[in-house]
C-alpha cells in the first residue's frame, strides 16, 4: 500500500485536482514595540514561510512545540491574522488581500475550534444564541428556522436540544467543546481549524470528542487543519501531518511514512519523548533532547534546529535546508538527506 | 486470570515488593464542606510507599489524586477543606496528629512536594539562589553562605547550565523547563524521605517532558527518594512508576505492580482509560481507515452528589443490579493486584 491510496492528491498535489486550500511562503512577523513611542524594537517570526495545501475531506494534522508558530498558522490561514507575506488560496482564488467585506462570504466556509471552550463562548448568550450566532450574522436562518437547525445541530454533536437556553458555565467542559463545535457547523463549512481542540479535557471526554470530529468529517465532507501538540492525538486524526519547528514546516507526509519513518532529527526527537501507555514502552530506545526551544525572536542562524540536533554538522549552522521531496510524497528539511536518504535515524515509536 | 487470592476479604495492603514502608496511608477521608454540600474529594484511600520506588497515582480531573497528596503534607485548605478520618503515617509518626510547629519541620524536610506550575510555587521577588537556600538553612541549620553554595551544587545537579550565574536569576528569567529543574533542585535540598510530584510534566512540552522526568530517575538513583509520581498521563505513568493507584471519584479503584496494571487491568475503568488513549505505536495507522477510540459514555459524577452503590455503575458497560446497589470492596484478586469492582474476576479471567 502506497501513501497515495489513502490520500488523493497528496502532498505536492500529484494527483486529484484542486485542494481545498493553499498557502504559498506564508509569512507572519510580530513587531515588537517597546517604550512610550512604541519605537519597533525587534520582530517575532512567528511563521516564517510555511507551505502547504489541504484536500477535500481531508485532515491535515499540525504539531510543534509551544511558541513554533502552529496556531499563528490556524489563525492567518483563515486571516483572523493578516498575513506578513505569502499567498492564501481557497478554492483556486487568492483571498490574500480581500478586506473584511470580500472575506464575509469566504468565512462561513472556514470556521475554528478553539481549545479553551470556556474563553471562547460567551458567558453572557445562551447555548442556543451561541451556536445560531452566525446564522445571524450571516442571515441564512431566522425564527423558527434558525431554532429548529440551532436544535437539529445540537442533536448532531450529541448535546440535548433542552439545553439550548443554559449558559456556558452550566456544562462541563466536554459539553462546551460540544457547544464550540455546533457552533462551527452552524453554517455548513467546508474548512474547519482546530486549535488544539481536545488538549484541555480529559481523557475519557477526549475520545468522546475525537471521535465526533472523525464522524463528523466522514458526514459532512469536512477538511480539517487540525493543530495540537499531542503526537498520538494527531496521529489518530490526521490523514497527512506537518510538523513545525520555529516558525517552519520541518517535515511534510502521510501519517503512516511520518511515524514509521521521520526523516527529520526534530521529528524522530518529538517521537521518541511522547510517553507510550505500554509497560513494554519501557525498554525502547530513547532520543532525549538537549536544551530548550530557541527563542523566535532571535532564531539560530542555519537550520533552526541545528542547536539541538544529534546529527548537525558545519552545514547546518550556515544554510537553511530547504523543504524539499526526499521520498515520494516525503518532504524534509534536513541536510543529511542532500546526497540522497540517508537513515541513521531509528524508529522511535516502539514496536 | 484470576488466581482468586484471597478474594471476598476487605482490601489488605500486603507488602509484595521489597523495600519497607515509608509512608502509609490508611483510610484517608477528606471531604470539604461548600454550600452545595458536602464535597467527598477523598474518601477512603488508603497506600503504602517503600523505600525508593515511583508509585503513580492516576485519575482524571477531580478524582481526589491531588486532594490526597495536599493531605499528606496537611496543605488542604481550610475552611471548607478538612481530613475527616484516617491516618497518614511516616515511619511509624501519625502526620495528622502532630502540632502545626511539628508538620513544618517535616515538610520541605522529610517530604517535598513538586506542582505543575512552577511560577505558582516560586516567590517571583526572590532570586532562585535566596529561595533554595532558606529552606536550606531553615531544615538543615546550615550558615547562609554553606547553603548558597549547596544551591549552586543542587542546580548542577539538575543540569542547569552555568549555575554559579543562574543562581542569581529571578524565576520570571527563566524558561518553564529551567523553573521545572529549579523547583526540583528545592524539592531535593533538603535529601527528603518522600517526593510527591503532582502533574511535574504537564505543562511542559513534550521534549522538555521526557528531559525532566530522566532527571526525576537519576535523581532517584542518585538521592534513593521515594516519589508519588501524580498524573493524567498513562504514558507518563507506565514508564516511570514501579506500582500505580488508579483513582475514581475519591476512591481508589485499582493498585497493582505498573507492569501487571497495563498488560492486564482489571477495574473495567481502567480498561476504558486505556482503551480511550490514542497510540502512537499501534497498528491502526497502518490500515487506511482510522479507528474509533474506545469512550467511556458519560462524564465524572459530580462528589457532592455521588450515586448509589459502585460510583463508575452508570458509566459502565459491565454494571448489573449488584454494582447500583453497593460499592464494591477493594480486594486482592493476584498477588498485589487490589480491584474494586464485582466483575473483576470474570473481567480478568477474559469472560465478562
Amino acid at each position: 500500500m502506497t501513501a497515495a491510496d489513502i490520500v488523493p492528491g497528496i502532498a505536492n498535489g500529484a494527483s486529484g485536482g484542486q485542494p481545498l486550500i493553499e498557502v504559498r511562503g506564508l509569512k507572519k512577523h510580530f513587531p515588537i514595540l517597546k517604550g512610550l513611542f512604541s519605537r519597533p524594537a525587534g520582530t517575532v517570526y512567528a511563521v516564517d514561510g510555511v507551505s502547504f495545501h489541504i484536500n477535500h475531506g481531508e485532515t491535515l494534522g499540525l504539531v510543534g512545540e509551544s511558541g513554533c508558530g502552529k496556531s499563528t498558522v490556524g489563525r492567518t490561514l483563515l486571516k483572523l491574522m493578516e498575513p506578513t507575506a505569502g499567498q492564501i488560496i481557497l478554492r483556486g482564488e487568492d483571498i490574500t488581500d480581500h478586506n473584511q467585506g470580500r472575506m464575509l462570504p469566504y468565512r462561513r466556509q472556514m470556521q475554528m475550534i478553539y481549545q479553551d471552550p470556556y474563553a471562547s463562548l460567551n458567558p453572557r448568550m445562551s447555548a442556543g444564541e451561541i451556536v445560531g450566532e452566525p446564522m445571524v450574522i450571516h442571515r441564512v436562518a431566522a425564527g423558527d428556522e434558525r431554532r429548529d437547525r440551532v436544535a437539529a445541530l445540537f442533536k448532531r454533536v450529541g448535546l440535548r436540544p433542552e439545553l439550548m437556553g443554559s449558559y456556558p458555565h452550566e456544562f462541563s467542559g466536554g459539553q462546551r467543546q460540544r457547544i464550540g463545535i455546533a457552533r462551527a457547523l452552524a453554517l455548513s463549512p467546508e474548512l474547519v481549524v482546530g486549535d488544539e481542540p481536545v488538549s484541555a479535557l480529559d481523557v475519557s471526554i477526549q475520545a468522546q470528542i475525537i471521535n465526533l470530529l472523525m464522524d463528523l468529517q466522514d458526514e459532512f465532507k469536512l477538511s480539517y487543519l487540525f493543530v495540537a501538540h499531542d503526537l498520538a492525538v494527531v496521529e489518530h486524526l490526521s490523514h497527512r501531518v506537518a510538523v513545525m519547528y520555529l516558525g517552519r514546516i520541518v517535515e511534510l507526509t502521510d501519517k503512516t511514512s511520518l511515524f514509521d519513518m521521520p526523516l527529520h532529527p526534530y521529528t524522530e526527537a518529538l517521537l521518541s519523548a511522547v510517553p507510550i501507555p505500554k509497560y513494554s514502552a519501557r525498554s525502547r530506545k530513547r532520543v532525549i533532547l538537549k536544551g530548550d526551544v530557541p527563542s523566535p525572536i532571535n532564531p539560530p542562524k542555519g537550520c533552526h534546529f541545528h542547536e539541538r540536533c544529534l546529527y548537525a554538522y558545519a552545514r547546518c549552522r550556515e544554510e537553511t535546508p530547504v523543504l524539499r521531496e526526499v521520498m515520494p510524497a516525503h518532504l524534509a528539511a534536513c541536510h543529511l538527506h542532500d546526497d540522497g536518504v540517508k537513515l541513521p535515524l531509528g524508529r522511535p515509536a516502539a514496536a | 486470570m484470576s488466581q482468586g487470592v484471597s478474594a471476598g476479604g476487605p482490601a489488605q495492603e500486603i507488602a509484595f515488593a521489597p523495600g519497607s514502608a515509608i509512608l502509609e496511608i490508611d483510610n484517608l477521608r477528606t471531604h470539604f464542606f461548600t454550600q452545595a454540600g458536602v464535597v467527598r474529594a477523598v474518601d477512603g484511600v488508603s497506600y503504602t510507599l517503600r523505600a525508593g520506588e515511583t508509585l503513580g497515582i492516576v485519575g482524571e480531573s477531580g478524582c481526589g489524586k491531588s486532594v490526597t497528596a495536599l493531605s499528606v503534607l496537611r496543605l488542604v485548605a481550610s475552611p471548607p477543606g478538612r481530613i475527616v478520618g484516617g491516618t497518614i503515617r511516616l515511619g511509624g509518626t501519625n502526620l495528622l496528629e502532630l502540632a502545626e510547629s511539628e508538620m513544618e519541620a517535616i515538610r520541605g524536610n522529610e517530604i517535598s512536594m513538586i506542582f505543575q506550575e512552577p511560577m505558582t510555587s516560586l516567590n517571583p521577588l526572590l532570586t532562585v539562589g535566596r529561595q533554595i537556600s532558606e529552606a536550606i538553612v531553615l531544615h538543615q541549620g546550615l550558615p547562609p553562605r554553606e547553603a548558597m553554595d549547596k544551591a549552586v551544587d543542587m542546580l548542577r545537579r539538575v543540569s542547569i547550565p552555568e549555575p554559579e550565574r543562574r543562581i542569581h536569576a529571578y524565576p520570571h528569567q527563566l524558561s518553564g523547563g529551567m523553573r521545572q529543574r529549579v523547583m526540583i533542585a528545592m524539592a531535593l535540598s533538603c535529601n527528603p524521605k518522600v517526593l510527591i510530584a503532582d502533574e511535574p510534566t504537564t505543562a511542559l512540552d513534550v521534549t522538555i517532558q521526557a528531559q525532566i522526568l530522566e532527571l526525576m530517575r537519576e535523581l532517584q538513583d542518585t538521592f534513593g527518594t521515594a516519589i508519588v509520581l501524580i498524573t493524567h498521563d498513562m504514558g507518563v505513568v507506565a514508564e516511570n512508576a514501579d506500582r500505580v493507584i488508579v483513582m475514581y471519584a475519591g476512591r481508589k479503584v485499582e493498585e497493582a505492580d505498573a507492569r501487571m496494571l497495563f498488560e492486564s487491568p482489571g477495574h473495567p475503568y481502567t480498561r476504558g482509560l486505556l482503551g480511550s488513549i490514542p497510540k502512537l505505536d499501534v497498528a491502526a495507522r497502518l490500515d487506511a481507515h482510522r479507528n474509533r477510540l474506545n469512550e467511556i459514555k458519560g462524564m465524572v459524577p459530580s462528589l457532592n452528589d455521588l450515586p448509589e452503590g459502585c460510583t463508575f455503575a452508570p458509566r459502565c458497560e459491565f454494571a448489573t443490579d449488584q454494582c447500583h446497589a453497593a460499592y464494591p470492596p477493594l480486594t486482592q484478586h493476584r498477588p498485589g493486584h487490589l480491584i474494586a469492582c464485582w466483575h473483576a474476576d470474570k473481567l480478568l479471567a477474559g469472560v465478562a
